[in-house]
């Protein structure tokens, strides 16, 4: 049978994923380079909210608002201090994935010297932690779930609105669909980079403030959840916001489930392997619909389908 | 004190260099951004600690007992370690036999990672190739049965009929592969098939046009380039006589992803001898900062580990070569053949010239 927790447990790292993968959505989609920072990202937000909870005891539902500033200026200072500079020197692809790939390395290193600094001054070493024992109920629920819940809604409610009904979206979309005609036009490419460098790094630093309500902060959290992150934005199509949204939910979804149902038949010992799932998503997307699944036509298949038979 | 600083040198020279000869010519030369190197290192120790123990527990009939797999290493590692000691013709055996093995089962593995995504463009091609190396890493870190996960195996010490100065004999011997490893590339690259892979670096359809199969080319590379890659972690699982899935996991990919990545771009990509230079250079650094790292800490005052530091520091560094120095400390070279000699030879055509045709 399957559990209420493990369904909500499914429920909740899903959340989180979308977050991540539409943010590594929004950097591909504006800049073209598949970033490989995005978890540490993450892991900026997670900190956030363990510093304001040992400084000032601030629950970390609390520091969402701060966790979204201070990863939004981390993603903002990469685009602008190590992306701008190689992509204006005409860099390709493979040199803007390992500059991502290095920065990803000094936010790992810095994050060593940052936990260091903490666990000093607080008195209590910050290597690894979790939040789980501060959560409580909502309405019977956790309130982990409710609040994840609710960030998606609002995440995608404002990115819906400010896509679609104002000026900005407009020349946002334009940019996104074809910057080279958006330019001649008079949108400013560079502003619509911008925004999405300091969305990305905010979305996935605010699902790495309510990660360790999920799962344990390690010093290798941040390569653990990136393949995650890009077998959620792969199924999704990689180049489409709401694919990261369906692709988040997929993966997430059957990332615990998959994983829970294969411990009932096989046994507990397949638990820890969930990333194989992901992996496999990844291959078989790959294999069969490169374009992720927003491109796969339904009707044709039914069509088809139909003609076969 | 400096003399062992030299021989850690020369040690870790040898490693890198293999593997940064065998990443440049999947990556310099071919175009693949083989972002999961590690995994070929992961694969050689596995044959080292994982199939090579299995195949001597059977044949000395060690029994597998309450301690499981990992315990059972450590008698087999024991007694085979007794037996070389008189006998250097069973270390040597057992050396060339995990070499081998090593290098094929690379090969095959090198293949198959690369089949979902050698159709892809680059980007999809990496992304796969990094999530492949860090899933199958982490398999092996759960697993236990596979090289003892968290806990690790012994192997036996191949060298163990020399009683001083294993360190340096050892480093003798990585340094001497490392050579055949380079000469072994250097021709390979000489050859129609290296000319075929600047090819399709430069535009994969003009090997189409050429009636070439890239898939094909990939696929091929990979198994080279794996199989190179895999001798690095038998010899490092010879070194310190343990193969801990543990390390790999936290480590695995900055070791033996990105520093070589930072080597080969160092030295200047697609050339086999800047390749050896920005590996000297970049080992030197990396010992130098190991050898002095508490006096460093303590100079900084701060209460962080080096380690932390030494990533910022080459991360930096890779920003830095990217921005300032995209083609290295020696860019690469026209290819000289027979043809285009003769036309350097009668002056028809100058040396930046053939460089901009080409």
């Amino acid at each position: 049978m399957l559990g209420m927790d493990v369904l909500t447990g499914a429920l909740i790292y899903s959340n989180l994923l979308v977050l991540l993968a539409v943010g590594l959505t929004l950097a591909y989609i504006t800049t073209a380079v598949p970033n490989f920072a995005q978890g540490s990202f993450a892991v900026v937000g997670s900190y956030t909210a363990l510093t304001v909870y040992r400084l000032f005891h601030l629950h970390p539902y609390v520091s969402l608002p701060l966790a979204f500033f201070a990863g939004g200026l981390v993603g903002l200072a990469s685009y602008m201090l190590v992306l701008k500079p190689l992509i204006k020197r005409g860099a390709n692809i493979v040199t803007l994935m390992i500059a991502t790939l290095a920065l990803d390395l000094i936010l790992l290193g810095l994050r060593g010297i940052y936990a260091g600094y903490l666990g000093k001054i607080t008195g209590s070493p910050c290597e690894m932690f979790m939040f789980t024992y501060l959560d409580f109920q909502i309405l019977g629920l956790p309130a982990i779930l409710v609040v994840s819940t609710l960030v998606i809604v609002i995440t995608f409610s404002v990115l819906f609105t400010l896509l679609y009904k104002t000026k900005f979206g407009v020349a946002l979309r334009a940019s996104m669909e074809n910057p080279d005609l958006a330019e001649i036009m008079g949108v400013n490419v560079e502003y619509t980079r911008m925004f999405a460098w300091f969305l990305s790094g905010a979305l996935a630093a605010m699902a790495g403030c309510l990660l360790p309500f999920k799962q344990e902060i390690v010093p290798s959290t941040a390569e653990i959840i990136i393949v995650s992150i890009f077998a959620a934005s792969i199924v999704g199509g990689l180049n489409n916001i709401y694919g990261a949204l369906i692709g988040g939910y997929i993966v997430g979804l059957s990332e615990s489930l998959v994983t829970y149902w294969l411990s009932t038949v096989i046994g507990a010992g397949v638990l820890v392997y969930g990333k194989v799932i992901a992996l496999t998503m990844i291959i078989v997307t790959l294999l069969v619909a490169p374009q992720g699944i927003i491109s796969i036509e339904w009707r044709k298949i039914k069509k088809i389908k139909r003609w076969c038979s | 004190m400096i003399y062992g600083l030299i021989l850690n040198i020369l040690l870790w020279f040898g490693f890198y260099l293999i593997i940064s000869l065998s990443l440049n010519m999947e990556y310099g030369y071919g175009g693949i951004p083989n972002f999961g190197k590690a995994l070929s290192v992961l694969v050689g120790a596995i044959v080292a600690g994982g199939v090579v123990t299995r195949i001597l527990i059977y044949i000395y009939h060690i029994k597998i007992g309450i301690g499981g797999f990992s315990t059972a290493t450590s008698a087999v590692s024991n007694e085979v370690t007794t037996l070389i000691a008189h006998n250097p013709l069973l270390g040597l055996a057992l050396f060339l036999l995990t070499l081998i093995l090593a290098i094929i089962i690379g090969c095959i593995a090198g293949a198959i990672f690369i089949l979902p995504s050698a159709r892809l463009k680059e980007d999809y091609l990496a992304i796969t190739l990094l999530a492949i190396a860090e899933t199958f890493t982490m398999i092996c870190y759960y697993n236990q049965s596979i090289i003892g996960g968290y806990y690790g195996v012994s192997v036996p010490d191949f060298l163990a009929f020399i009683h001083t100065n294993r360190g340096v004999v050892f480093t003798g011997i990585v340094l001497l592969i490392a050579l055949i490893t380079f000469i072994f590339f250097e021709r390979l690259m000489n050859t129609p098939y290296g000319r075929l892979l600047r090819a399709m670096r430069e535009n994969e359809d003009v090997i189409r046009v050429y009636g070439r199969d890239l898939m094909k080319v990939r696929v091929m590379t990979m198994a080279v380039g794996s199989g190179i890659a895999a001798i690095v972690g038998v010899l490092l699982s010879y070194y310190t006589l343990r193969v801990q899935a543990n390390s790999f996991m936290i480590t695995g990919r900055t070791l033996w992803t990105f520093y070589p990545f930072l080597i080969i771009l160092l030295g200047g990509a697609s050339n086999n001898k800047g390749t050896a230079v920005g590996t000297i250079i970049f080992v030197t650094v990396m010992e130098v900062i190991d050898f002095y790292k508490t006096n460093i800490v303590s100079f900084l005052h701060l209460p962080v580990e080096a380690v932390w530091l030494e990533y910022i520091l080459f991360g930096i560094m890779m920003l830095l070569i990217l921005y300032y120095k995209p083609e290295g400390i020696l860019p690469e070279k026209p290819i000289i053949t027979p043809a285009i000699k003769k036309a350097y030879e009668t002056k028809k055509v100058s040396k930046k010239g053939v460089r901009e045709e080409y």
